[in-house]
């Protein structure tokens, strides 16, 4: 029994320890090298999905440490992907909060949104306190790729739930 | 119409203070104490410096332990390899050795060359006292669509200040951006905020601008100047941060700059101690 409670637990930590790992290693979510304008933000959908699907298991404090992890990797201003992911778990909250039955197609539209509104705060806070330069091409590539691959990963992390961690859903 | 107001102000608050359970901070809460930090690392207060710099020293570390499975199975397969390849390696080893000796007169007799001409030339020498350039093995090498950067395992305690110029198999790479006590910050050439002026074959001028892909663009070539393919590309050292003539690339068909480093495949670089420039980064 208590073996079994140990490896609900490893499981129920699962996507925390996939952003930690995202965040602090070299493994990359984009894959620039293969195809030179893919890149792909893997974080905002593991976010997005697990607060809206199992907030219980993707705990704010764990979230808000990760992006100041990723800060430091990526060599941005400390807080500003802190910041980013903050809005994805807000607007994620409130899209829990005001939906009974969500849907993918449902699911994939208030990701847009959140997506949008997470952006425009960290390109306006990157570009205006910050000596980076970028491009807009570049961030369009990264939205629309982020934005098409969400129904991919949200029917992978649903079967990882189905089969894992189980019920409970918004 | 009230009833819907009330709905969104309520889910509206309960997103932003919703707190019980697993969550023990509020969302609100942590965007207050986000913007502080922020805040704090942007304008520079004395005390975020040291602070700053310890995290990245530590950061850096964990990053480099918690890739290494990645690092790992990718040279468990080259080394297997490797290892069936012993004999035929050797003979061509020992070939590149015979090669390399004849070449090496030829080389002590063009530095000979080369610094006699400097001095009549009386150009300012760039003295490459070996003790003056270390060895620093790449301790991040994160793929980011933004910034075009490597972490390399020395920093103030080697001598490393920013603005020094970082190069691989004498080759430049980029030059140092941000340093710490243990590890600093290496720009590449190719990150959009690259900007370094060259010299090209025929003596034009331009500037090597990055572009955020693998091949940086010429940029202010003179007027009606055709770029052609295999052009070699050297730094100019008119910036007083890289020497003059250091090998960068080479043009190619679209009339960008082949790097003659890969800079997906950086493992070792070195750093020249001798110059740093003054310039803001």
């Amino acid at each position: 029994m208590a073996k079994r409670s140990l490896i609900n637990k490893i499981f129920n930590a699962g996507p925390v320890i996939l952003l930690y790992y995202l965040c602090i290693s070299e493994v990359d979510s984009n894959l620039e090298k293969i195809f030179e304008i893919f890149t792909l933000n893997f974080q905002i959908i593991l976010i997005y999905f697990w607060v809206l699907k199992r907030p219980d298991i993707m705990a704010n404090g764990h979230i808000f440490l990760a992006g100041l992890i990723n800060d430091v990797v990526m060599g941005f201003p400390l807080g500003i992907s802190s910041l980013s992911y903050l809005i994805i778990i807000f607007v994620g909250t409130y899209v829990r909060n005001k939906s009974v039955n969500t849907t993918i197609a449902s699911d994939w539209f208030t990701f847009f949104m959140a997506m949008i509104f997470s952006n425009i705060l960290f390109f306006s806070l990157l570009n205006n306190f910050s000596d980076l330069y970028f491009t807009y091409s570049k961030i369009g590539y990264n939205m629309f790729f982020t934005l098409f691959m969400f129904p991919i990963f949200w029917l992978l992390f649903n079967i990882y739930q189905i089969t894992f961690i189980g019920g409970r859903d918004a | 119409m009230s009833v819907s107001r009330d709905d969104f102000s309520i889910a509206f608050r309960s997103a932003l203070l919703q707190r019980g359970g697993a969550q023990k901070f509020s969302v609100l809460s942590l965007i207050f104490l986000a913007l502080i930090i922020f805040f704090l690392d942007v304008y520079g207060a004395k005390f975020t410096k040291p602070v700053r710099s310890f995290l990245n020293d530590v950061v850096y570390r964990l990053t480099f332990l918690a890739s290494t499975p990645s690092r790992f199975l990718p040279q468990v397969s080259t080394d297997i390899s490797n290892f069936f390849n012993v004999k035929e390696e050797n003979e061509r080893l020992k070939a590149e050795i015979e090669k390399y000796k004849l070449l090496e007169l030829n080389v002590e007799f063009l530095t000979d060359e080369n610094k006699n001409l400097q001095k009549i030339l009386e150009t300012e020498y760039f003295n490459k006292n070996l003790s003056n350039i270390i060895l620093a093995k790449v301790l991040v090498d994160k793929n980011s669509p933004f910034l075009k950067s490597i972490i390399i395992n020395k920093g103030t305690r080697a001598g490393i200040l920013k603005g020094m110029p970082v190069t691989k198999d004498n080759y430049l790479v980029g030059r140092i951006v941000e340093t710490n006590y243990l590890s600093s910050r290496v720009l590449l050439l190719n990150d959009l905020n690259s900007r370094i002026p060259v010299t090209l074959d025929e003596g034009a001028q331009a500037i090597l601008s990055g572009s955020g892909t693998n091949n940086p663009i010429l940029e202010y070539l003179p007027e009606d100047y055709e770029i052609i393919e295999e052009i070699n590309v050297f730094a100019s050292g008119k910036d007083g941060i890289f020497s003059s003539g250091t090998p960068i690339g080479v043009t190619n068909s679209e009339g960008q700059v082949d790097l003659f480093v890969d800079p997906n495949q950086l493992s070792f670089v070195t750093v020249n101690l001798n110059i740093q420039s003054k310039g803001k980064f």
